[in-house]
Order: structure tokens, then sequence, then C-alpha cells
């Protein structure tokens, strides 16, 4: 077998890694999409195309048959990784990158993924055109590449437009904590935070955003640029290193021709319907349909940048506009985004929902902060 | 004149084709590890090559209620019509068949993608990958007729089907330089029916790589390569079409195939980088409500050029 | 005819009727269609062996594109999902014995009965030129005509099969802009 053996060593050089994100694990998420980037390793959209199964984040009993099933699809020599912080990732992927070269070989039968029946048998009904059209019931999410992790939309779909769409119901999750609002939560909770550290949370957060906006336009190149600058930015590089760079980002994206012919009138949410669904923040202030928004967080990042070496100011949680909306514990921001998807989402096709999503980008860690609290009160 | 029909052309022209296309991978890796902030190394470029023992190790997966047979079937026809493309496009003085209906030839195999793909994205009875396939065809119908007009444009200019009667009409005078629009749409059309950077809407992240997300192991070598093949044979056919083939001063005409083909092979991939997904949603009426009405204005100006004399 | 030539002729001829058997045995839409295409690719192969091979690449190319695009229609209107559930091809089975068995002993006759005329020219060494002169050179009025009618019927087709107008799209003024279109094109018209 010394050839399989030389061929499952190559094949192990450079795996490709498909990243399952659990409810509260936006830090892990966020070192290990860094470290994948560094590493120069494929990230995965489905088990078929992935070596190693990395699940990042705590553990989350109510979601815990999702990495499941995605480990019965992936096919042999596969590895099952877990890291539950930040800084377990780089070890624990050069863990699964050994592991998988000395993996067990073949023959292997064929993989039976016993998870998944095939999507459910489809029946008759009448469509946007008022034709007669199969009708597909489908859940998007909770582990989808590059969406909102742990958001789940259940849809009706003819063809690949979206008939129906309703939001999942809300699952019990363990002690989560928003990462991209922790700013705004010491803040209310009284303890003293520069305001300079929330605007470098808030812009990496925009970018995030904009990272997986990119991803989902198709725009890969763009999507790595916004995710390497909001890696510098978590790491705390200083403003005149990030600023030129953003500057460029936001040329070449915010006024790109391109994207805003192609995502123009796609999910149009004017202020007054945001303000009246509860929503604050980037998307209300935008007014507008997908461009309007990609374009608020382009230029509230810039102008967060500006204020990067303001430590002498102190953030008030109130005043200052977390990522998503104004910060209320009661009622957090991503809550309300989340609200409005299946308005928004009924009629558009796939691509076009993918994109309202994405450029809403719920955070579903802050409602399950919501849940955390009442049930503690 | 142009040799056809050598018996060593014939395991010439795919490992030629799949030099291009690895030398086109190459390129997109040291870009993308640019982009990335990695250091671009001549063996990192190469990475994406493991892909070949990986497919050779994975294990078989089965998916219920797949139709296997044509799940197969058409991820087998994409790589294979990208090489019988090739048997008509000239190398320097070398072509393998000199079709009498080359263009035709050419255009019939890009089209078995159609079929290839929709079967691809149809077999392994999973939603995504269906609507990648349905994705590709409506993409092909945005694309696939401004495409004909170009190739007619440059047939037309030298009232022949045949590719080196076409290479060689071009008396030092490029068809690229006075039909630019069909020789842009012709590059076009290569990214679309090699669905590659803002064409790679069948395969799209946003749907969880569509067309090739079920796939793995050889069926998925097979697609990916298939993809990159496509594009190495579309600009290898620009060559003759549209860039006077193997003709150039100084150099031997296979160096001057080769040093026009890779050219034409790194504008593509640069452009790979530079634009977000065009959806079929609206590029199809950008293609036929400017390209296609353009494209036949085009046609006309090789037509009356011919009647002029 | 060479010997290679009557060899592929023969080939291309029993895969052709091998896949048009294969289109009212099979039982998934998708099958059925593509055995269908499998058969008309394989004539596209007998004529252009038989000296025709611009007409024979166009069959494919045009096979190809047709075939596909139908297969959608068929499984969209058919209610077939993936040919999970098995559906015959067959219907009428009698009457359309009777009208195929018909046809076929029409054709059949044809072949024996028509005087066709014997070769007076040299075979010329491109067919395709001659194929477009006799095509076009003295039909030039009667093709640019049919052209017409074709393109006239197809958005005939289309305006009438659209339940959607202008007026749906612009108001009863025509005055709305951007349209109102349940999703919007790329032009913004």
């Amino acid at each position: 077998m010394g050839l399989t053996d030389f061929l499952v060593r190559a094949a192990a050089r450079r795996p490709s890694v498909l990243l399952v994100t659990m409810p509260g694990g936006t830090p892990v998420r966020l070192a290990a999409e860094r470290e994948l980037r560094c590493r120069g390793w494929a990230e995965a959209s489905t088990p078929a195309g992935a070596d190693l199964l990395l699940v990042a984040g705590p553990d989350c009993p109510a979601l815990r048959s999702g990495p499941d099933r995605l480990w019965d699809d992936m096919s042999r020599p596969r590895v099952r990784l877990r890291a539950e912080t930040a800084e377990a990732v780089a070890p624990v992927l050069d863990e699964g990158r050994a592991r998988l070269g000395e993996t067990e070989r073949g023959p292997y039968g064929a993989v039976d993924p016993r998870g998944h029946g095939g999507p459910p048998m489809a029946g008759p009904g009448e469509d946007r055109d008022g034709l007669t059209l199969d009708r597909l019931h489908l859940s998007l999410g909770p582990f989808l590449a590059d969406w909102p992790a742990g958001l789940v939309v259940r849809v009706v779909l003819q063809g690949d437009v979206i008939r129906r769409a309703r939001l999942g119901e809300p699952y019990e999750t363990g002690p989560a904590d928003p990462f991209w609002s922790r700013p705004w939560i010491r803040a209310s909770a009284g303890e003293p935070v520069p305001v300079a550290e929330a605007a470098r949370r808030r812009a990496a957060a925009h970018l995030d955003s904009l990272g997986r906006l990119s991803a989902v336009a198709g725009w890969p190149a763009e999507a790595v640029a916004a995710r390497r600058l909001r890696d510098d930015l978590l790491e705390g590089a200083p403003a005149d290193a990030v600023l030129p760079r953003t500057m460029r980002l936001a040329r070449r994206v915010g006024r790109s021709r391109s994207l805003y012919r192609l995502t123009w009138g796609i999910g149009p949410l004017t202020a007054a319907d945001a303000h009246a669904a509860g929503v604050s923040g980037p998307a209300a202030r935008a007014g507008g349909d997908v461009p309007a928004r990609y374009r608020q967080w382009l230029s509230d990042t810039l102008d967060d940048m500006r204020r990067l070496d303001d430590t002498t100011t102190l953030l008030d949680p109130v005043a200052e506009e977390s990522p998503r909306g104004r910060w209320d514990t009661q009622r957090p921001p991503s809550a309300a985004l989340a609200g409005l998807l299946p308005r928004l989402l009924e009629g558009t096709e796939l691509a076009a929902a993918r994109l309202v999503v994405a450029s809403l980008d719920p955070d579903p860690d802050e409602p399950a902060v919501r849940r955390q609290e009442v049930a503690r009160g | 004149m142009v040799d056809a029909g050598k018996w060593w052309t014939l395991p010439v022209a795919p490992a030629l084709l799949l030099g291009f296309a690895v030398l086109a991978v190459a390129g997109k890796t040291a870009l993308d590890d640019r982009g990335a902030g990695r250091s671009v190394t001549p063996v990192g470029v190469l990475r994406p090559l493991l892909a070949v023992p990986r497919a050779l190790v994975a294990q078989p997966r089965r998916l219920p209620a797949s139709d296997r047979l044509l799940w197969r079937l058409g991820v087998v026809t994409v790589p294979v019509a990208a090489v019988l493309s090739t048997l008509v496009i000239p190398f320097g003085n070398h072509v393998v068949a000199d079709l009498s209906v080359g263009v035709v030839w050419f255009n019939a195999m890009e089209v078995l993608t159609w079929a290839g793909l929709w079967l691809a994205g149809w077999g392994p009875n999973a939603a995504f990958s269906l609507v990648g396939g349905y994705r590709f065809l409506a993409q092909g119908l945005a694309y696939e007729l401004p495409l004909m007009f170009a190739l007619i444009s440059a047939a037309t200019g030298a009232q022949s089907l045949r590719v080196t009667d076409i290479a060689g009409a071009q008396h030092g005078l490029w068809y690229a330089v006075w039909m630019p629009f069909a020789f842009a749409v012709h590059l076009t059309g290569v990214l679309a029916f090699s669905f590659l950077g803002p064409f790679a809407y069948p395969a799209g992240r946003d749907i969880a790589d569509g067309v090739l997300g079920e796939t793995s192991g050889v069926d998925r070598l097979l697609l990916r390569a298939g993809r990159w093949l496509w594009l190495a044979a579309g600009a290898a056919m620009a060559v003759p079409l549209f860039l006077g083939g193997g003709a150039g001063p100084g150099l031997p005409a296979w160096a001057w195939s080769l040093v026009k083909t890779v050219l034409v092979l790194g504008l593509l991939v640069w452009v790979l980088r530079r634009l977000p997904a065009l959806r079929a949603d609206r590029y199809v009426e950008l293609a036929w409500v400017v390209l296609l009405p353009a494209a036949i204005v085009q046609v006309l100006v090789p037509a009356l050029v011919d009647l002029g004399p | 005819m060479g010997v290679t030539n009557t060899v592929l002729l023969w080939v291309l001829g029993v895969l052709a009727l091998t896949g048009g058997v294969l289109v009212f045995t099979l039982n998934s839409m998708a099958r059925v269609a593509f055995s269908l295409l499998g058969c008309l690719v394989c004539v596209g192969g007998v004529v252009t062996v038989l000296g025709l091979p611009y007409l024979g690449v166009v069959i494919v190319l045009m096979m190809v594109m047709e075939m596909v695009i139908m297969a959608v229609f068929m499984i969209a209107y058919m209610m077939n999902p993936a040919g999970l559930m098995p559906m015959s091809m067959v219907h009428n089975t009698r009457g359309a014995l009777v009208i195929s068995g018909a046809v076929l002993a029409a054709l059949v006759a044809g072949i024996f009965l028509v005087p066709w005329p014997g070769r007076t020219g040299a075979r010329p060494k491109d067919s395709t030129f001659q194929l477009g002169m006799s095509l076009m050179a003295d039909q030039m009025l009667t093709m640019v005509t049919l052209g017409f009618v074709l393109l006239a019927t197809m958005v005939g087709a289309t305006v009438l099969a659209t339940r959607r107008g202008r007026y749906d799209r612009f108001g009863d003024e025509l005055d709305r802009r951007p349209a109102e279109d349940p999703a919007g094109g790329g032009v913004g018209r």
C-alpha cells in the first residue's frame, strides 16, 4: 500500500476544511477563518468537498445533530475536530492535518449518508405566474456556508423562487455572549469602555458582514480583502495602517458599477418601515436596497476608523449604536433584523434571498442573550 | 502551410491543453495568495494539484435516490467536450483535424457542457445542486447567442468555417483590431462556458457550490478540471479566430501561438477576480437587449467589407 | 464510401435506433430526454458520415440546446421530480401503434418507390459551400421570409403566453420608473 500511503499523505498537506460555527462561536470562527487564510487551506462549502470537519464554538445540545449529520456525509479520509476557544484553533488544525495523513486507509465501501434521506417529495402548487409547479420545502441554515451561524429560515421553493419563508423556532443555547456587542454590554453594566475600543469592534463587525456579503455575491477576492482588514483591526492594527486599505476597498466595492447593477432593488427597506419594525443602526439609516446597506457599512467603517485613536472618551451605550443598532438588552437589534426576513424573502429568488440575509446580517448570538436574560429574570 | 492529422498531434493536443489549464490554475492561485497576504512560491501555487491524490484516495459517496448514471455522464461530458473541442484549434502550423466546419464543431462541443452541467446538477437529487444545474441553462441562454454571433463574425470575415482559413485570412490585421466587440464577446463567452469567476453562478457559494456541491472524489476532480480545460480551450481558440493564429515576425509559428495563448489566458485569469458573480436573472437582459443587437451589427461589418471589392 | 464510413454508419444507425427504443421503455423523464438526445446526436453523426458535415454538426449543436431546454419544461410540467416516481412514456398505445405503423410503412415505401437520381457531377470537396448556395442563392427571398415568420411566431407566442404587459409594468399612464417587476433586470429599464 506504499502508493496509497503516499497519496493520502500528499493529499493531507493542504486539507480543505468544513467550518461549522456553533451559536456563540464567533471568536472561534474568526480565529479559524484567519488561520485558514494564512495557511492557504481551502474552506469547503459542503461535506462532499471537505477533509476536515472543524466544529467551532461552545457545545450546543439543541444543535448537536447538525455536525453529526455533516460528519456522516463526509467521505473518508476524514477527521473531525473541535475548537471551543480561539486559542485552540491553530493546534487543533495542526493535529487534524497530522491525523489526516495517517488516517485509516481504504479500500472503503461507499459512504451512505444516513442522516439526510434526500429532500422531501415535492407537491404541486400555484407559482408566481399562476402556473402549477412543484413546491419544495427546504430549510436554510443553521449551518450553511457564509450564513449567520444558527439562524434557521424555513422556505417553500418553486424552482428557485421562495414562495413562503418563516423563521425557525428558537432553540436553547448555552451561556452565549454576542462577540460583536460585548463593549456595549460591558458599558451597560457600568464598566468604563473607551469609545475607541467600541469603534474598532463596530468597524470589524461591518467588515465581517461585508466579507460575508461579498462571498455570497460571488466576489471571493473582495471577501478576502474585507476579512483581512477585519482580522488586522481585531489584532489592534493602528488607524493609519488600515484606513488607506479600507478606502481602497470602499472604492472597489462601494463604487463598483457591476455590483450595484447586480444588487439594486433587492430587499428594499425604507427607513420608515425599518423604524416601524424596531430596526435601528445601519440598515435603518441606509433606508434602501442591498447597495444602500453595503455602502452604509463602508462609510460607517471609515468613520469608525478615524476614531480608533480616541482613548479618552468613554462609550455611552445609549448614544452610540452597537454594530447592528441601538443596544437594548431586552430587545437586541438583531431580533428586529431577523424578524424582517420572512417579509423580505417572500417572492425573491434564492440568490437574491441570500443577498438580503447577508445585507441585513442579523447576529443570532444576540437574540440568545435575550432569552437567557428572560430565563434568568 | 498548416499540417493536419499528424499522428503525434493526437496525444500532444490534450497534453498542451492540460498544460495551459495548470498554468491558469497556478496563475489564479498566485493572485489569490497575493490578495490574501500569503507569500507566493512556485511550489505553493501548484497546491490545487493536490486535488488529484485527494480524488484518488477518496471514498465513493452514494446519495439516496440519486441518478448515478446520468450524474456520471454529465460529469464526464464537461472535460471530454473540452478536449474534443481542441481537435480543430491550430497551434502554430499544426492541427489535429482541419475540419471544414471547425467553428461549428467548437461551438457544438461547447454546447455539450449545457447537457453535462445540467445532468451533473440533476444527478445527485439535492436541491442546491439542482438549482446550480438550472442556473447554467439560464446562463447559457444569456451568453450563447452573442457568442455564436462573435464566432460568425470571424467566419464571415474569412468567408470560411475552417479555423485555419480564418487564422490565415488575417493578413497582418487581426480581427481583434477591427472586430473588437466580437473579440470581447468571445472572451466573455469563454468565461461563461467555463463557469469561472464572474460566471461561477452555477457553482456559487450562495448555493453551497451548486453543481460541485455534492460531487466528491474523481467526479469532483473531473468537473473542476473541466472548468479550467474549457478556459484554456477558449483562450487557445481566440488566437486563430481573432489574433492571427501563429503569424508574427521573428519567432516560429508555434512560439507565437504559445505567447498569444498565454497572454489571452493571463487576461482571463486576471478578470476572474475583478467582478462579482453575474447572476443570470440580471445578465440575461443585458445579453439580449445590449450584447445581442450589438453582436449582429458587428457581423454586418465583415459582411459589408466582404461585399466591397 | 470507404469501409470505415460504412462501419461508422451502421454503428451510429444502430445506436440511434437503440436511443429511440429507450425513449419509450425508460421510466424517468430525465433519462428519456437524454436518450432522445443521444439518438439525435447519432443522427447528426449519420448525416456527417453521409458527407454533409455542416448539417451533421449543426444537428448536434441545435439538438443539445433544444433537448436540454425541453427536458426542463417536460420535468416542470410533468410533476415527476427526479424520476423518483416511475412514469410510463406511452399513452394511447393502440392509436399510436396504428399511426406510427402507417408512417413507417409510407416512409419505407418511399425509399423503394422514389426514382433516386444518379450522381452527375463530381463530389464537391467542401459540401458546406454548395449547401449554402443551394439554400440561399435562388431561394434567398424564401429563406428571409421564413426567418421573419419564425421570429414573429416566437415573439407572438411569448407575448400571448405572458400575463403581464407594459401597463402592469409601467402603470396606466406608462410613466412609472423604474418598472414594477417581480425581479429586476440587469439593464434597469
